[in-house]
């Protein structure tokens, strides 16, 4: 460049005004025109190149047809959530559904519904798949043949006019109904009737609670339990995180007591037969046989009363008389006897009106045993001559379920063709919750929408809609609900004057707070307290588990597949033994057993389940239906493969002919029962083999130490350390530079081991979110299981009667990830947001990142799993890719909700917001267990919890340097004294 | 009477044999018909190779699910069987490249059969990390080449990536040691054939060897350039494979004594495989006077020595483990020691290390039958040193929950087997077309016109 010269000095000022000239770099306004040379030829080349690749081989031809009529508000391609109400069981706890291009894709839990508070149990996550379950019934049967809705009104039409004029029973069985619509509707129907009645029962009946209401108080109520006001929790036999009553309400209210760093801590004592998923979680759990309970509940009546007492009894009372007004006694018996004894127990210490609500009831069980016994009778006796069964399975559910045969006319509304439907004469079947209109009232003075979210995708028609018909009223069922709405619910509030506003308002949160009318109770009646005769030998005891519950569910292939979260085994029901009474009988996991009483016999294999009561048997509810029937050809096809189902063609066995009426309550024991080993053996589907964190005796290392891969403090050590905070990484010499450098995100997850009941919800979730294949019960007894996430469940202590600790275990995202450096093709790679990635599209399937993951979180398409079924892939989340054989996947921290985000605030140009991202396992969390956000956001909530001094990572010391922190489970007392580590 | 100079003086070859006595012995079995137990062995190995073949078949038109692996136990008789005839190829390497360099003349009568072990070993070995995985079409993605997915390459930090290299290399640099060796042999063929095929075949391959001072020369040449350019692969090849797992963070696995370990284990499975083959070969085509009890001596003792490396890597991962202190590391060796797998480990045990013991004993030394099962042994528990390796370390190791077992499915049986068959089938085909024996090299060796050997008994 030559010297500038200058002639003035204004001219020089003028010269240095001016940005400095140069020759090679064009500065603005100075851009040759035209391509120049260079530049023609580079596009030429270009487009040339360009035009030849084109041409080489044909793009696949791809159709997008277009909306012919685009619905008004909608974005192809995005997302959208209406509230609405849970109908997997009747807790209906609050939705929210996730729509995409006019189909719900996902459920996830309301975050402002008063009962649930935004969790969702594996039910309620799996329940979205029935709605694109192929095997629904698609229009109405009349007589076993399918025919139009017009003729089976004409023909039962008449029927019910001939019923009308003559007179005769009619019958409406259903299970518990709150819905307020549902009610008038059948309100109406009966009331054409001289006869008419409507009988509802719960296939898991809690009708002894109500009786004991009824008996004490002189009212049949069940009372709403306030488990986030206890601070002493006591269960008899009362699986309230797991299946009784309203399991998310219930873990919510019981993990707000439990939240080490706000100081609350509530003490749980669990008086149980057969470890239940709430057993797993008390600090003292005292494993008695259903009989042994009565003694133990009266000696604890006893003694709180005023009496004294000694032992377990003794030490119950003592801490319910620590707690008084502050305590909560729940019994989960069907004996109104124990029911009654619980109730005086609570009216003791003064827990009505604190912790128990009987002016606001539960409506969530309404089920009334004595009336369904009399039924049954009537049934057998022949005298009734319509018999409509909606929403309930009684021939698969009910001991003596048959009986429904035996009217003249039998009517079902089930959507699916159950055991009941077959037995009908007509079917008219209700389409999935999802399709229709319709309301709950899980709890007096709250009342839920259920808004569809789809139009129905077969010819069902809802069961208030049919009723209406038959009532000679016929209306939609939108209009059904919103008639009830404007009659009976806005006139119960005060706070909206106008019926749209109310409406509308009730509509967009899904639900609305009013007031109730429920009967007031009288002032509390002791009962006579008698002390129960002695124990027999062995004992049955029926249970549901948290995934099957009573069998409604039994078409749904993920809550077949969902591992127990107490035994882990998944696509079967077994006779649990204590491993003391299995070593008596000389039985070993997997035998068949043959359980017999009293001309009943059933064969299963047994499972051996520490802290069992020794005289206690137990077997779980709600297999053996023939909905599962169509599990046959479950699983990828090859020449080893075994059948999913069992020998008769079914999952599992039905053991609900084994409940028995006894007092006017359907019981879930037997007493008497023997137990024989057939000889045969069925290993069990169990995702987990070894149960503790201990190794072996024989082949343990000393000093003989558990793995401190669960790590636990105790209620006075954390409150010595609670204050103290530790730093996010732990200050270790590094030889070399940091491999990753992070931008402004750092996505890290908490999960807090002390809140985690283990439930599972998060597993399905996962599920339905990542499009995770089922694949079968053969594949899981091979270990190959696709879930995710997977809960890991560790025995420590005596056998009759261990802790447990539960572990949700993902991919940790490590920082120094092993899989990362093996992968060949550079297939899982870091982002610069701190995630290890899997590139699905380069996987080869060396398998290698596997093999090397100390965590064994990754999964392998070991086939190409089904999705045959058109109908059940519409479930699939279009964000997320479907997986092809041979390749690797695994926890992704729901990247495509952290991109959805980021996307969303880039939008808005602002950066991501704490509590923006939830991944799919932390929405769902009834106990709010799990903590997602960004590690380089100050006061995060994950970066928070990850300063606190509970935190620890798995297997710090191999460095992988996990982004996942764990919170150490706080227990109340420790058995070694100090701080223990699980194992 | 015999004068004996010294031990090391005794004749290669026995029998007095002239130079054209040896291209007769050597080429007989080519120009023949090949006999009822050839065809035999044949029938049976090809039988072997078509089993293993429709088990592949059905495995890749199926996935890899078809094996017993499970999501814990993600390699084990694919790694296992890939990792044992890598290991198996290593004694051609060894014999025909470090030996010749320090001037072992007595390999002459093995080197060519042992170098044609070498490729057809490391053919099977290459075909299970091909197989194994999930989507083999795309196997060809661990090479980098240049391409259009941005560029992407491959990731240079992971040992199978390695594996591709050393792999491919071994198998060029192998296969050309093996050829430029053959051609003086190839040469005699082509000088003796009848006009024809095989003629043909011969006069092109042996590239107008002549035979002339100078061809020989620079032929020699040649070979010490290879040889040489073969010897680091001897240690390599395996250090590279044992890689594959001391890489990894899996107790059993990380270990730096890995590779030395691997190597020697590789030359001891190796020699074995020597053996095993050799004896045969000798017997069969009547090849005693070239092979001789010496031969089969000097690899005995070979094999006492490499087996010894190898009982010593297994003391000193038992004690490195108690050692550190690492407890998951020292639940892993009393794991493979006392756990479900205990009956691979002591098979491994005492296939390896007590077995070769009795080689100690000049009397088992020369009784071939007792020499034999012996290799056959080794054999078997060499595979089961890296089937121990691999299935128990990852059987069991740092979260109990997700420890799994581990059983062979009917493919992956079938699989292994279908390797054997490979290899015999080739080994067999390689008998009867090319000449087993180095004649150029034995030539050199042989005691004709030298005053010392005579009388030697």
């Amino acid at each position: 460049m030559p010297n500038a010269y200058w002639r003035s000095l204004k001219e020089r000022e003028a010269e240095e005004l001016q940005p400095p000239k140069s020759e090679t770099v064009p500065t603005q306004g100075e851009i040759p025109s035209g391509p120049g040379r260079r530049g023609f030829l580079k596009a030429a080349g270009f487009s040339f190149a360009s035009a030849w690749l084109a041409a080489c081989s044909r793009a696949p031809e791809q159709k997008a047809l277009p909306f012919l009529e685009e619905p008004e508000g909608i974005i192809p391609g995005k997302s959208y959530w209406y509230a609405s109400t849970c109908a997997a069981c009747p807790a209906a706890c609050g939705l929210l559904v996730k729509t995409r291009d006019g189909r719900p894709i996902k459920l996830e839990g309301n975050p402002g519904h008063p009962l649930s508070q935004g969790g969702l149990c594996a039910v309620g996550q799996a329940s979205i798949l029935g709605l694109y379950d192929s095997r629904r019934l698609k229009g109405p049967v009349a007589a076993g043949k399918s025919a139009t809705w017009e003729e089976v009104d004409r023909e039962l039409g008449r029927k019910l006019e001939a019923v009308r004029g003559q007179g005769g029973a009619v019958r409406l069985l259903t299970g518990t109904v709150h819905s307020p619509t549902e009610l008038a509707v059948i309100r109406r129907f009966l009331a054409q009737f001289k006869d008419g009645r409507h009988v509802q029962y719960d296939a898991l009946s809690c009708s002894a609670i109500l009786d004991a209401h009824e008996r004490t108080f002189g009212v049949r109520v069940l009372p709403r339990y306030r488990f986030d006001q206890a601070d002493v929790v006591v269960g008899f036999d009362a699986d309230f995180l797991g299946t009784w009553i309203s399991p998310v309400e219930f873990t919510a209210g019981y993990s707000s007591g439990r939240k080490p760093e706000f100081l609350r801590f509530c003490y749980h004592i669990q008086a149980e037969s057969r470890m239940s998923l709430t057993g797993t979680k008390a600090d003292r759990r005292i494993p008695v046989s259903p009989a042994g309970m009565a003694s133990l509940m009266a000696e604890v009546a006893a003694a709180v009363e005023g009496g004294a007492a000694a032992g377990e009894a003794g030490e119950i009372a003592g801490r319910l008389l620590q707690a008084k007004g502050r305590s909560l006694v729940v019994c989960g018996s069907q004996d109104t006897a124990l029911q009654m004894i619980a109730n005086t127990i609570n009216h003791a210490l003064g827990n009505y009106g604190q912790t128990l609500d009987i002016v606001h009831p539960s409506r969530q069980r309404l089920g009334n045993d004595r009336e369904l016994e009399l039924l049954l009778r009537e049934l057998e006796a022949g005298k009734v001559r319509v018999l409509l069964v909606a929403g309930a399975n009684p021939v698969f559910e009910l001991p003596g379920g048959e009986a429904v045969k035996r009217a003249e006319v039998v009517v079902s509304f089930s959507e699916r063709p159950d055991e009941t439907a077959e037995a009908s004469h007509y079917v008219c079947p209700a389409p999935h919750a999802l399709e229709s209109w319709g309301d709950a009232e899980p709890a007096a003075g709250l009342v839920t929408i259920r808004q569809p979210a789809v139009r129905p995708l077969g010819g069902a028609r809802p069961f208030v809609e049919t009723l209406a018909a038959w009532t000679g009223r016929p209306q939609a069922a939108y209009e059904l609900v919103r008639t009830t709405w404007r009659e009976e619910i806005h006139p119960r509030q005060r706070g909206q004057a106008d019926f749209e506003t109310f409406w509308e308002q009730a509509l967009q949160r899904g639900y609305a707070e009013t007031g109730s009318s429920s009967p007031a109770a009288r002032a509390f009646a002791r009962p006579d307290l008698k002390r129960p005769a002695g124990a027999p030998d062995l004992e049955l005891v029926l249970y549901p588990t948290p995934a099957m519950l009573d069998g409604r569910h039994a078409y749904n292939p993920w809550l077949h597949e969902l591992p127990d979260p107490v035994t882990k085994v998944t696509w079967d029901n077994y006779v649990s033994l204590a491993p003391g009474a299995a070593a008596r009988l000389g039985i070993a996991d997997g035998d068949m057993v043959r359980v017999e009483s009293g001309g009943r016999a059933m064969e299963l294999p047994a499972l051996l389940q520490p802290g069992q009561n020794e005289r206690t048997i137990a077997v779980a509810l709600g297999y053996g239906s023939l909905l599962s029937r169509r599990f046959a050809d479950l699983g990828p096809n090859w020449i080893d493969r075994a059948p999913t189902v069992g020998e008769t063609g079914l999952v599992g066995v039905n053991a609900a002919p084994w409940l028995r009426f006894t007092e006017g309550t359907l019981r879930f024991e037997s007493a008497g029962v023997t137990v024989t080993k057939t000889g045969k053996r069925r290993p069990l589907a169990c995702t987990q083999q070894h149960h503790t964190l201990s190794v072996p005796a024989h082949l343990a290392p000393s000093p003989r130490e558990p793995r401190p891969i669960v790590q636990e403090t105790t209620v006075a050590r954390w409150n010595g350390e609670r204050l103290r905070q530790q730093p996010l990484e732990p200050d270790r010499p590094e030889l070399w530079p940091p491999d990753h450098t992070y931008g402004p995100h750092r996505w890290a997850m908490v999960v807090d081991l002390n809140a985690c009941t283990g439930c599972s919800a998060c597993v399905v979730a996962c599920q339905v979110e990542n499009n995770i294949p089922v694949v079968g019960r053969d594949e899981v007894v091979r270990k190959r299981e696709m879930h995710w996430i997977r809960v890991d469940r560790y025995y420590s202590g005596p056998v009759e009667n261990p802790q447990v600790a539960h572990q949700p275990m993902f991919c940790q995202q490590c920082e120094h990830a092993p899989c990362e450096t093996v992968c060949p093709v550079l297939a899982t790679v870091h982002s610069a947001e701190g995630l290890n990635q899997q590139v699905y599209n380069r996987c080869v399937g060396t398998r290698y990142c596997a093999n090397n993951c100390p965590y064994k979180t990754r999964r392998f398409n070991w086939f190409a799993y089904a999705r045959k079924d058109a109908l059940a892939n519409l479930v699939l989340n279009p964000d997320v890719t479907v997986r092809s054989r041979g390749v690797m996947e695994k926890c992704t921290f729901c990247v495509q909700r952290i991109q959805e985000a980021k996307i969303e605030a880039k939008r808005r140009g602002e950066p991501v917001q704490d509590g923006e991202i939830l991944t799919a396992c932390q929405q769902s969390c009834p106990a709010q267990a799990i903590y997602f956000g960004n590690l380089n956001q100050k006061g995060a909530k994950a970066a928070q919890m990850m300063t606190s001094a509970r935190r620890y990572r798995v297997l710090e010391e191999i460095n992988v340097r996990p982004s996942v922190g764990y919170l150490k489970i706080v227990r109340h007392e420790s058995a070694a004294g100090g701080e223990k580590q699980h194992g | 009477m015999a004068r004996v100079y010294s031990v090391f003086a005794r004749p290669l070859i026995q029998g007095d044999k002239r130079l054209a006595q040896v291209t007769e012995d050597v080429c007989r079995p080519m120009e023949r018909r090949p006999g009822p137990w050839w065809w035999a062995a044949f029938t049976a190995s090809s039988a072997l190779l078509l089993l293993g073949m429709s088990a592949i078949t059905y495995q890749i038109a199926t996935g890899v699910g078809t094996w017993g692996l499970n999501t814990t136990v993600g390699w084990a008789f694919d790694i296992t069987n890939f990792v044992f005839w890598i290991g198996i190829g290593h004694a051609g390497t060894l014999i025909s490249a470090i030996l010749y360099l320090f001037r072992q003349r007595w390999r002459t009568s093995v080197n060519r059969s042992a170098e044609a072990m070498t490729l057809f070993a490391v053919m099977c070995a290459g075909l299970f990390p091909v197989i194994h995985m999930g989507r083999p079409w795309l196997a060809y993605w661990i090479f980098p080449y240049p391409n259009t997915r941005g560029s992407l390459w491959i990731n240079f930090r992971s040992p199978l990536a390695w594996d591709a290299f050393a792999i491919s290399t071994y198998f060029i640099i192998s296969a050309l040691f093996w050829y430029v060796g053959l051609i003086p042999d190839l040469a005699t063929i082509r000088d003796r054939g009848k006009p024809g095929f095989r003629q043909r075949l011969a006069a092109l391959f042996s590239l107008g060897w002549d035979g002339s001072y100078r061809t020989w020369n620079r032929y020699e040449m040649a070979y010490l350039l290879l040889a040489g350019l073969a010897t680091p692969l001897v240690v390599s090849v395996h250090t590279i494979v044992s890689w594959d797992f001391a890489v990894a963070v899996i107790p059993g696995w990380h270990a730096t004594i890995f590779p030395p370990y691997f190597v020697a284990g590789a030359i001891f499975s190796g020699l074995a495989m020597v053996l095993t083959l050799m004896i045969i070969a000798r017997k069969t085509m009547g090849l005693e006077d070239y092979i001789t009890v010496r031969h089969i001596e000097r690899l005995c003792k070979l094999i006492i020595a490499t087996g010894g490396m190898v009982g010593l890597a297994y003391l000193t991962e038992f004690f490195m483990a108690q050692y550190s202190g690492n407890r998951y590391e020292q639940f892993v060796f009393l794991n493979r020691a006392m756990g479900p797998f205990a009956w691979a480990y002591w098979t491994m045990v005492s296939c390896n290390v007590l077995a070769p013991q009795l080689l100690w004993f000049r009397k088992i030394r020369t009784n071939l039958a007792v020499v034999f099962l012996l290799s056959l042994l080794i054999n078997v528990g060499m595979w089961f040193e890296r089937f121990v390796i691999i299935v128990t370390s990852l059987h069991r190791d740092y979260l109990p929950s997700s420890w799994a077992g581990y059983s062979p499915t009917v493919i992956e049986v079938a699989t292994l087997l279908g390797s054997f068959g490979l290899f015999f089938t080739m080994f067999l085909l390689f008998c009867r077309v090319l000449p087993v024996i180095a004649m150029g090299e034995v030539k050199g060796v042989l005691s004709y016109g030298r005053k010392h050997g005579e009388g030697h008994p």
